[in-house]
């Protein structure tokens, strides 16, 4: 096989190996019915997926466990425009002036 | 049922997600850019881009790519990367009912992070199918062309704007304003803190395993918490 159509049978492995787990249950539907208490449970994994995706983002540098850094300053900013003002563009302004403001001065 | 409720409920998906879908840009950008960096071809990158059109699936397995790992690795690493959408599929699929398997198919293949969190209150909470439907798929097909127009735009810019912009910061930003508004919930703000310790504290477990134990993790302190809730509120 050559490094071409290695690479693209690669792809196409990736992409199985994706929409598979997307489509699973939305595909199985009724013919596979989770147990409610499951379905209740499931309620909470949106916000445990976002926090276990942002956490270590913002509060990990390198591999260290380092709270007080620049992307914290800008999360706080973000998140107080988010709850200050209903302009849904504001935080990302907010947070991305905060982030580059403090890196720019060497924070 | 009136026809129309279809392109209603495109509508007002499309509303609620537009602010958020802005996310998807920067690691669109970025995206394009890594694949150019691991020495795929302009032809190769989209190619990638259009047949897994997943951020975190394409960014975990390049390096993979690049250092010329075992196509097992890579696939068991691409799976280990999506075992969080087995769960979202699981807790939307509810809301696919009265929808044909075709469609479902589609639906799931357009599965995102951003749609799902964004959409599935409603998508439990409607009666109308075809309502349900086009308020999934606005927003899906939104991020699909985002996608791969932003991935385009890095795969060709690759190389001339500059790293220290960190412009994948505005994605973390995304992720955050989605979480805010479901923190309010105090069992939905003891599952995300208890999962986002979680995933601290195991952040160096291979494969990012620690992802998929916090999430369950912040799954069941979520649902005891709800459970202690309802216990205080009856006494």
């Amino acid at each position: 096989m050559s490094a071409e159509a290695g690479l693209w049978l690669s792809f196409i492995l990736i992409g199985l190996a994706t929409t598979l787990p997307r489509a699973s249950f939305i595909v199985l539907g009724n013919r596979v019915r989770l147990p409610s208490v499951v379905q209740r449970a499931l309620r909470y994994a949106p916000a445990a997926a976002l926090a276990a995706i942002v956490a270590p983002d913002v509060l990990v540098v390198g591999a260290d466990f380092a709270p007080l850094n620049p992307k914290l300053a800008g999360v706080v900013a973000a998140v107080a425009a988010a709850t200050f003002s209903r302009n849904p563009w504001l935080p990302f302004i907010a947070g991305m002036t905060v982030l580059l403001g403090l890196r720019a001065m060497g924070g | 049922m009136p026809a129309s409720s279809f392109r209603e409920g495109a509508r007002e998906g499309f509303r609620a997600f537009l602010p958020l879908s802005v996310g998807l840009i920067p690691w669109a950008l970025v995206t394009g850019m890594a694949m150019i960096s691991t020495g795929f071809t302009p032809a190769q990158a989209m190619g990638m881009n259009v047949i897994v059109f997943a951020g975190t699936a394409q960014l975990g397995t390049l390096p993979l790519i690049g250092i010329g790992a075992p196509l097992w690795l890579i696939v068991v690493t691409a799976l280990a990367l999506n075992l969080r959408f087995v769960i979202f599929s699981a807790a939307v699929a509810q809301g696919f009912r009265g929808i044909g398997t075709p469609t479902r198919w589609f639906a799931g293949h357009l599965l995102t992070d951003g749609v799902f969190a964004c959409c599935l209150e409603k998508m439990l909470k409607v009666e109308d199918p075809r309502w349900r439907l086009g308020y999934y798929l606005a927003p899906s097909v939104w991020s699909w062309l985002l996608w791969q127009s932003f991935a385009l735009i890095g795969v060709f810019a690759a190389g001339s704007i500059p790293k220290h912009w960190s412009l994948e910061f505005m994605a973390t930003i995304a992720l955050l304003m989605l979480l805010v508004p479901l923190a309010r919930q105090r069992p939905m703000l003891v599952a995300a803190l208890s999962s986002g310790a979680t995933a601290i504290a195991l952040r160096g477990m291979p494969l990012r395993l620690g992802l998929i134990v916090a999430i369950v993790v912040g799954i069941l302190a979520g649902f005891a918490a709800e459970h202690w809730h309802a216990k205080g509120e009856a006494q």
